[in-house]
């Protein structure tokens, strides 16, 4: 029997069993959120997640049975892009949104580099900046929770304080509407208490380390308090971080081991590289948020990281 | 001179309008560079070098010489003859006087010179910072802040694509796309998150 | 008989065989930068064919003359000088496209295709040879960026040349940006890449 030697890079996940472990772990931890969003906007937020994962998966098995190859779907790494893309968006967005994006992050984004462990950019944001690109009016056109079939549309808390300088008591708003979610944003990264629940857990099972997120979020929360519009050291700094796709990104994006550094240093630059993009992009470019942006940014840096920043070798001193 | 057009300079020439990722000036050496991160980091270089000191030569030239004598629309001809002639003499010199820097930077600027990225910035200078045949208020600093961090940009691009090929060479990239598709897949996920920087205002 | 096969044969090479962009890939930069439209790409093929061809004949005829060691200065003259004339006509009676074409009308000049043909052809074969080579390069190159053009122009805007075409969709934005650009060629050389296997 011929054995072939395997040259491949990281993650070498041989472990099956431990890839779809990893990856519906991660998927149920992220649910809660979902339900939370679908609660607030709607049953066509619940379309739009089952038409975003079904895309995913759909495209994933048959791009794997044109190439031959196994079809691995049922490891869940395509169903949670799905879910990660559909999270992404807008609740009003038309169903067919998600269905060009899922195709675009798994296509484009996954498999034409190879598929699952060698995609350099996040599958799920890639396709959330693609779509937003294309559709700009509508990947930008968000609704007021609890608005029924009559949305009513909004304008995010990032865009008003931005565009408009409010702040949040302007805004009808209190820091507890912000963590339960009740605010116009994207179906998965409004509800802050369950992002962190669920986060909280992949910590606890050590699926993801505290290295990214925390160096994310702190160094943007410094930055932001610092040099914020409002005057320096004067940056309401639990706005910042509740609103936008901040918790979401640094918790289940950013922390994604693919396209993340391999050391704890490499994770550490990674992470302050987020915050300080996402600050730079939040308060000087025109767009209202920066974290999918700064993280493919990132994503773009990792190979040189890792390149320079080689993990010890075990034994040696 | 002042420290805001500055600063917005630079943010365009690395960031907003980089010269691989946005403006597409420079694309032939990138592609054909970014294979190994050793030769890109010294292809970058060179090319800092040659851009900065481009839009000293050719902006001097404009103003001294093209401008008075009112023969401006020879302004391609001149530039890329003045180009390629002082690209060589630097070839020389650094060929004699250092044997280590030319293995670095020598043999890229022959490459270099017949790069639309080099000409692309020299021409850009003269359409920024000349305003009815007159240069504008700090229009030779502008020139010069504006060719070195173009090649800055240049650079930046060109070492992120080449730590990113280094690591696809290792992975299974289906056949289809190996190699070059493969790459400017890459350098469009960049430029889509380049895009963040878009609308740029101090 | 001979003559007209192999004259023939440098035609169809440009536009086929050793097709500039798909095939060897040069010429990238005007390729993305003003495929945004199909008129665009157009006038740029236009452009290229003109100081391809007309620099191509005068490189012929002058291949005996002029002295190895400054042959490339001497080319690059040529070049410039061509590219000048149709810079200065395009302003004059299209000032339109020649301000939407920006500085790829004068980087022309550095365009590879053009010095690769005057290096790699046109220095060593006679002028009836070489004119019909640049035309089948001219038309290659303009081929491959109408192809681009047409495709960015079709799913960007859902126009073509300018008109609307029947659409089944919204019409994606991004590619008429950079990313779409990029993206479109990697795919198109895909395709190229399949086609050639196939074959």
């Amino acid at each position: 029997m011929e054995e072939k030697l395997l040259v491949s890079f990281w993650p070498h996940i041989q472990d099956r069993v431990s890839t779809k472990r990893i990856m519906w772990t991660v998927f149920l931890c992220l649910l809660p959120s979902g339900i939370a969003g679908v609660y607030l906007f709607g049953l066509h937020a619940l379309l739009l997640i089952f038409v975003s994962i079904f895309t995913a998966v759909i495209t994933e098995a048959i791009i794997q049975f044109l190439r031959k190859k196994e079809i691995t779907i049922t490891d869940g790494s395509a169903a949670l892009t799905g879910l990660l893309v559909a999270y992404n968006l807008s609740p009003s967005v038309p169903f067919w949104i998600p269905m060009v994006g899922s195709f675009f992050a798994i296509a484009i984004a996954k498999q034409a580099f190879g598929g699952l462990g060698r995609n350099i950019f996040n599958p799920a944001l890639s396709a959330r900046v693609f779509l937003l690109l294309s559709w700009p009016t509508y990947m930008t056109s968000f609704v007021k929770p609890f608005s029924g079939l009559d949305t009513v549309s909004s304008a995010t808390p990032l865009v008003l304080y931005k565009e408009a300088n409010l702040n949040l008591s302007n805004m009808g708003l209190s820091y507890l509407d912000l963590f339960l979610g009740k605010r116009a944003g994207c179906i998965g990264e409004v509800a802050i208490l369950w992002l962190l629940l669920g986060a909280v857990v992949l910590l606890f099972l050590r699926i993801i380390t505290l290295h990214i997120p925390l160096s994310f979020l702190l160094s943007f929360s410094t930055l932001s308090w610092i040099f914020s519009k409002s005057g320096p050291f004067k940056g309401d700094v639990l706005f910042s971080l509740m609103s936008g796709g901040l918790i979401l990104g640094a918790f289940f994006m950013a922390t994604d081991y693919v396209s993340s550094p391999l050391t704890k240093k490499g994770k550490i630059i990674f992470g302050v590289g987020c915050g300080l993009l996402t600050f730079i992009i939040r308060r000087f470019s025109g767009y209202p948020e920066g974290v999918s942006f700064s993280i493919l940014i990132m994503n773009a840096f990792v190979p040189l990281i890792d390149r320079y920043l080689k993990p010890r070798v075990y034994g040696k001193k | 001179m002042d420290i805001k057009t500055s600063l917005m300079i630079i943010i365009g020439m690395v960031f907003i309008n980089n010269f691989i990722l946005s403006k597409f000036l420079g694309l032939c050496p990138f592609l054909g560079v970014s294979r190994n991160i050793k030769p890109a980091l010294s292809m970058g270089l060179a090319v800092i070098f040659v851009m900065t000191l481009s839009s000293i030569v050719t902006w001097l030239v404009y103003r001294f010489i093209l401008l008075p004598l009112n023969i401006t629309y020879l302004r391609t001809i001149v530039f890329i003859l003045v180009i390629a002639t002082f690209v060589q003499f630097v070839e020389m010199v650094i060929l004699k006087k250092s044997l280590a820097l030319y293995r670095t930077l020598g043999i890229y600027l022959p490459l270099i010179t017949t790069n639309c990225a080099v000409l692309g910035v020299t021409v850009l200078n003269i359409n920024n910072f000349f305003v009815n045949n007159h240069p504008v208020a700090g229009s030779f600093f502008y020139s010069v802040l504006e060719g070195f961090f173009a090649g800055v940009g240049f650079t930046l691009a060109l070492l992120i694509m080449s730590g990113i090929r280094e690591r696809l060479m290792l992975n299974d990239t289906p056949s289809l796309f190996k190699d070059l598709p493969i790459a400017f897949v890459v350098a469009s996920l960049m430029s889509l998150s380049f895009m963040g920087f878009n609308g740029f205002r101090f | 008989m001979e003559k007209n096969n192999n004259l023939l044969k440098e035609f169809t090479k440009g536009i086929f065989r050793e097709n500039p962009i798909f095939h060897i890939v040069l010429g990238l930069c005007p390729t993305l930068a003003i495929t945004t439209s199909l008129e665009n790409a157009l006038g740029m093929g236009i452009a290229v064919i003109f100081v391809l061809v007309f620099s191509n004949l005068v490189i012929s005829s002058i291949r005996k003359i002029v002295p190895d060691k400054i042959r490339i200065p001497c080319f690059i003259v040529v070049i410039a000088s061509f590219v000048t004339i149709v810079e200065l006509l395009m302003q004059g009676y299209l000032p339109d496209l020649a301000k939407r074409l920006g500085i790829f009308l004068p980087l022309i000049v550095v365009n590879c295709i053009i010095m690769g043909r005057a290096e790699g052809f046109a220095k060593n074969h006679k002028v009836l040879s070489s004119i019909f080579d640049g035309l089948g390069m001219g038309l290659g190159f303009s081929l491959a960026i109408l192809i681009v053009a047409g495709i960015r122009e079709f799913l960007g805007t859902g126009r073509l040349l300018g008109r609307t075409v029947f659409l089944g969709f919204s019409p994606l934005a991004v590619f008429i940006l950079p990313p779409g650009a990029l993206l479109t060629l990697g795919l198109l050389l895909c395709l190229f890449k399949k086609l050639k296997k196939g074959s």
